[in-house]
């Protein structure tokens, strides 16, 4: 028992047992953690949400299509439904399946948790955007009722960062406008208003392409099966069904396109040039830093210092020296003086 | 302790007694209630040690003071005491020390509020300058290091400046505390009503911003009759300021009732 | 009040027609507007020369070349200064207030009849712990903080944290928390004060929790002594000198990479979800003003650093003589509880004795040695010169080390100790600061434990392959 070979082994394993408890994926705690969760609260749950968004996009909903968006059998869909019929949160109609009064005040409840901690993963915090979805798909079930503390917290948004209107309080809802990308002209310009969350897959390939809410777009090309379009200076191909996934709104001509500008990083030491906007990357608090700062569009910015690392670099921003890194430069629209 | 009744009353204190006991702050042995705001690195800690004599240490840093330091002084026979607020670049973001500075300038009412600018970089202290005036009419701003600005050949015309911010303009140089007494007077002329400050809102804003704005400026002054910065409440509105709209709510921002404020409305910084 | 409500709708509704630009175009307009003020107020009347001569520093002092070593060659000044000065006043504390002071004010209250256990108490116990803090704490606190004082007026501390940003970066740090480390080899309570200066509330958080391993001042004298006894009898004489102070530097780098690596691990786990925003700036240059920094560091940093040290140290003193003095069935109380601890302390490589003297030296580091010294003494029953339980270091090293050979030392104690001492909890000041400045009792919890179990498991580590190898 004494020998240090044994004892050794023992700490090793000591060692190994906190990861093995507390790791947040595949630990113990984790574990149990999901297990124990009320699975039927969410599945109810997430059949409301289900049908709220049928309403919302005039859709029709039913039982196949409950199963289909949940994962589970028909069986299974149907008793869930039973189950919300029975509180009275939904009904059948000729419509196909309808939420009822109390039934959309639910659904929207979840909406807005949902949609709000997602504001919050993007503005105050640096998690990636395709995990922003998939976090708040966890949270909202245990969230519901801190959402006010919530909203509060980060000024009470109206828009996710997906360009989805949140609910209020009272589960009072504003009404998306806009379009798909598929219904545009060659050589229309529009903007990004909305990027669907839903599903995962289709999500991550639009984050991938660097796509973001309020990018601006112009058609480049469009034939069956697929939509060519340029934005930022790149341009994006995407297969019809995924552009589907895209709102936009045709733009005024007032705003200024910003897809032949540089970006900050690859200003020069002793360069100088203008500001012209931020990349949708950089968001808020990140953003209102910078603009405290002095970052604005219209800014003269001139690169003074590179770091013995080449990232920080000094920039002289309205007479002060100020360090900005390399992913918040690249964030940063720029024309040459 | 003088509580205020009357909005009237010209050479009356205007600060809000029943809200400076929220924020901590005891006036009892004072007659105004000064507060010091600036951006970080402007020598505000050196103008706050000008005025009080206090031997604070200043760090050439930004964001060096984060606690609040109170200090006292008399000028004139009239007793002020003098909150240093931190140094921030904006009030409009959502960090703690902002937070501590506009809720002291939006609560607290001061009776003037000293603005530290550095001479040499006007143009980007201008920024906190235009956004203090927004919240408080009486304000003093004192242009300092006016020695650096000369040394690097950076003329400030106080007087056209004053004329267009619409406040008093002190050049002083703190570290050599020249112009000092030139701020003392300014501070008592303003505290006393003497000088009436008229200060430059922000015009240029986006037109359809603007149309908002004045919409929520005409409810607000339809519902409530005493609001000292209507404007500035309309915009923190537009951003969706809880703060604000608690305040709307239980009247704390209706100057002189001595309404109690909700204890969920933590403007007292605490740390 | 339902008009609040009303208008708080109403202006739900404009936020949504107008989309989220509404903050942008405000503070657009501020500066447009200042833009014209300024214009109209401001003449350039030629050039400006601090501008040029601080971007000709600049470029000097964050170039590739000289960056780093301009870095290194301050750094090591102001540590060298601080030990070589420090030396000669904290001589003169030691020998006023403890050879000289001591004995007259002990003598003076059992001469006017002071029961004997109040007088150990009060004078063997808090008097001894307290100015023994003192001693080793003040002057070099009050070099060192006046020194770094004068770097950080000059403006030249930004610049290392611009230098050193990229690598803190990696970690998910801050720049400027290579200056809370730097400051927390003089103090990690004033290192961690200093994480003040870390605007972005994530970064701050990982400045603070990480300070303790930066190997302050209350624990150099104890690696220096243990290395020079034990890592330096390794190796001939003539290189004693400089194998031992290898070693000990080599604790205070194991410090910094243990500092970097746990920043990384708190960023990716349990600090994930927090705020996180950079902004440095790199202010001009101003010549520091040196004698009213020397005054204001000392007010500021040093005195209140050393009040609240002295404020925890005196208790300490009592629990140390309590320990030590109070019998319970023939034995000090000492000994009972270092047979409880002493199965665990050998197993990781230490003992009882120095298990406990950690655990009541939480409150000041620098009484650990003194605390173990004793402890060995009152336990071993040697007759090393002085009286039973109370503190004291010997003059000589030949002596120590006779002495804690006795108590059962080994190389692997020694190493053991160094490594514990650079990796345990943090002291009750620091503890203490680390709450203040938080807030929170979740994020002092644990800057506390982390190390603690950290280090528990390292030695314990180390303990076993030691032995495995040595047979």
């Amino acid at each position: 028992m004494n020998s240090p070979v044994i004892l050794l082994l023992l700490g090793v394993l000591i060692l190994a047992l906190p990861v093995f408890l507390f790791h947040p994926k595949k630990g113990l705690i984790a574990l149990l953690k999901r297990y124990n969760r009320d699975a039927e609260k969410e599945k109810i749950e997430n059949a409301l949400k289900h049908i709220y968004d049928c309403e919302y996009r005039e859709h029709y909903c039913s039982l196949e299509s409950i199963a289909g968006n949940l994962g589970v059998t028909s069986d299974k869909s149907s008793s869930i439904f039973d189950d919300l019929e029975k509180r009275n949160l939904a009904l059948t109609g000729n419509e196909g399946i309808k939420l009822t009064a109390e039934g959309r005040d639910y659904a929207l409840r979840l909406v807005r948790i949902h949609r709000l901690w997602e504001r919050y993963l993007a503005d105050e915090t640096g998690v990636d955007p395709d995990q922003w979805h998939i976090d708040a798909e966890e949270k909202e079930h245990d969230l519901v009722d801190s959402a006010n503390e919530i909203a509060e917290k980060i000024g009470n948004p109206v828009v996710d960062p997906h360009g989805d209107p949140i609910p209020d309080k009272d589960g009072q809802i504003f009404k998306l406008e806009g379009k798909s990308p598929l219904d545009l002209e060659r050589g229309e310009i529009a903007k990004i208003v909305h990027i669907e969350d839903e599903p995962d897959s289709i999500y991550a390939q639009l984050m991938a392409q660097g796509l973001y809410k309020g990018m601006q777009i112009q058609i480049v090309e469009k034939n069956d099966g697929k939509i060519v379009f340029s934005a930022d200076g790149k341009e994006v191909v995407l297969a019809s069904s995924f552009a589907n996934n895209l709102t936009v709104a045709p733009i005024t001509a007032k705003e200024e396109i910003k897809e032949s500008f540089q970006t900050l990083d690859l200003l020069e030491e002793n360069q100088e040039a203008e500001v012209v906007g931020f990349s949708g990357r950089i968001r808020g608090q990140q953003k209102r830093r910078l603009m405290d700062l002095g970052i604005i569009p219209g800014t003269k910015i001139k690169a003074l210092l590179k770091s013995p690392f080449n990232d920080p670099v000094a920039y002289l921003i309205r007479g002060t020296t100020i360090a900005l890194r390399k992913d918040q430069s690249e964030g940063i629209f720029i024309k040459y003086a | 302790m003088t509580t205020q009744t009357e909005s009237n009353c010209v050479n009356c204190p205007v600060h809000n007694a029943a809200h400076l006991k929220k924020l901590g702050v005891n006036m009892s042995d004072y007659d105004y209630l000064v507060a010091l705001a600036g951006n970080p690195n402007t020598g505000k800690s050196t103008v706050f040690n000008s005025l009080t004599g206090l031997k604070q240490h200043t760090g050439n840093w930004p964001g060096k003071t984060v606690t609040r330091a109170e200090g006292g002084f008399e000028y004139d026979n009239s007793k002020f005491k003098i909150i240093d607020l931190p140094g921030t670049y904006s009030l409009l973001s959502t960090s703690k020390d902002e937070e501590v500075a506009r809720n002291f300038i939006l609560f607290g009412q001061p009776d003037v509020t000293v603005i530290v600018v550095d001479a040499t970089r006007l143009e980007r202290n201008l920024n906190l300058t235009l956004q203090v005036l927004e919240i408080t009419d009486n304000a003093v701003l004192c242009l300092n290091l006016m020695d650096e600005a000369e040394r690097n050949n950076v003329e400030v015309d106080a007087r056209t400046l004053s004329k267009m911010l619409g406040i008093p303009v002190v050049p002083t140089s703190a570290r050599t505390k020249e112009g000092i007494d030139n701020l003392l007077r300014s501070i008592k002329e303003v505290a006393t009503g003497e000088y009436v400050c008229k200060p430059r809102k922000v015009k240029k804003m986006n037109r359809k911003y603007q149309r908002a704005v004045d919409t929520l400026v005409e409810d607000l002054n339809k519902n409530f009759t005493n609001l000292k910065n209507p404007r500035w409440i309309a915009m923190r509105l537009l951003e969706g300021d809880q703060s604000i709209i608690n305040a709307l709510e239980d009247g704390s921002l209706t100057a002189e009732t001595e309404k109690t404020i909700s204890e969920n409305n933590k403007f007292v910084e605490n740390r | 009040m339902n008009n609040v409500k009303e208008i708080v709708n109403k202006a739900n509704v404009l936020r949504w027609e107008l989309g989220e630009n509404f903050h942008d175009s405000l503070i657009e307009a501020i500066y447009k507007e200042a833009e014209t003020i300024s214009k109209e107020t401001v003449k350039f009347k030629g050039e400006n020369y601090s501008f040029s001569l601080d971007r000709t520093i600049d470029k000097y002092v964050t170039s590739r070349l000289y960056g780093f070593p301009i870095m290194l060659i301050l750094l090591a000044l102001v540590f060298w200064i601080t030990i070589i000065g420090a030396n000669y006043p904290s001589q003169f504390l030691s020998t006023l207030l403890l050879d000289k002071l001591h004995p007259v004010l002990k003598d003076f209250a059992l001469g006017v009849g002071a029961p004997f256990w109040l007088v150990g108490l009060l004078i063997d116990g808090g008097y001894l712990a307290t100015v023994w803090v003192i001693a080793v704490m003040l002057p070099p606190m009050a070099i060192f903080f006046p020194l770094y004082t004068l770097l950080e007026d000059f403006g030249y501390l930004p610049r290392v944290a611009f230098n050193m940003d990229r690598l803190f970066k990696k970690v998910g740090a801050h720049g400027k928390q290579a200056l809370t480390m730097s400051m927390g080899f003089g103090c990690n309570a004033a290192g961690v004060v200093a994480a003040r200066v870390i605007d972005s509330p994530r970064e701050r958080l990982i400045a603070i929790i990480t300070n303790n391993f930066s190997l302050c001042n209350g624990r150099w004298p104890t690696q220096i002594l243990i290395a020079s006894i034990f890592v330096g009898a390794l190796v001939p004489a003539q290189l004693a000198g400089i194998v031992s102070a290898l070693a000990v530097v080599s604790v205070a780098l194991l410090g910094v990479f243990l500092s970097l690596a746990v920043s990384w691990g708190l960023s990716r786990t349990v600090l994930q979800g927090e705020v996180s925003s950079f902004s440095l700036e790199l202010p001009p240059y101003r010549p520091p003003r040196i004698l009213q920094t020397i005054y204001t560091s000392l007010i500021d940093r040093t005195l209140i650093v050393l009040w609240r040290a002295v404020i925890f140290a005196f208790p300490a003193g009592l629990v140390i003589w309590s320990v030590a003095n109070i019998t319970i069935g023939g034995e000090p109380l000492a000994s009972y509880i270092i047979n409880f601890f002493d199965p665990v302390g050998i197993l990781i490589g230490l003992n009882g004795i120095i298990l406990l003297g950690f655990v009541i030296a939480i409150p000041a580091n620098e009484i650990v040695i003194p605390t173990i010294l004793m402890l060995t003494v009152l336990f071993t029953g040697s007759a090393a010169g002085h009286e039973n339980g109370v503190l004291f270091e010997l003059d000589s090293l030949k002596d120590t080390e006779q002495l804690l050979r006795l108590g059962g030392w080994t190389l692997l104690t020694a190493v053991n100790v160094m490594l514990f001492s650079l990796i345990h909890n943090p002291c009750s000041t620091t503890i203490y600061t680390i709450y203040k400045e938080t807030g929170s009792l979740k994020w002092t919890l644990l800057s506390t434990f982390l190390p603690v179990g950290m280090g528990l498991m390292l030695t314990f580590f180390v303990a076993q392959i030691w032995r495995i190898f040595s047979g």
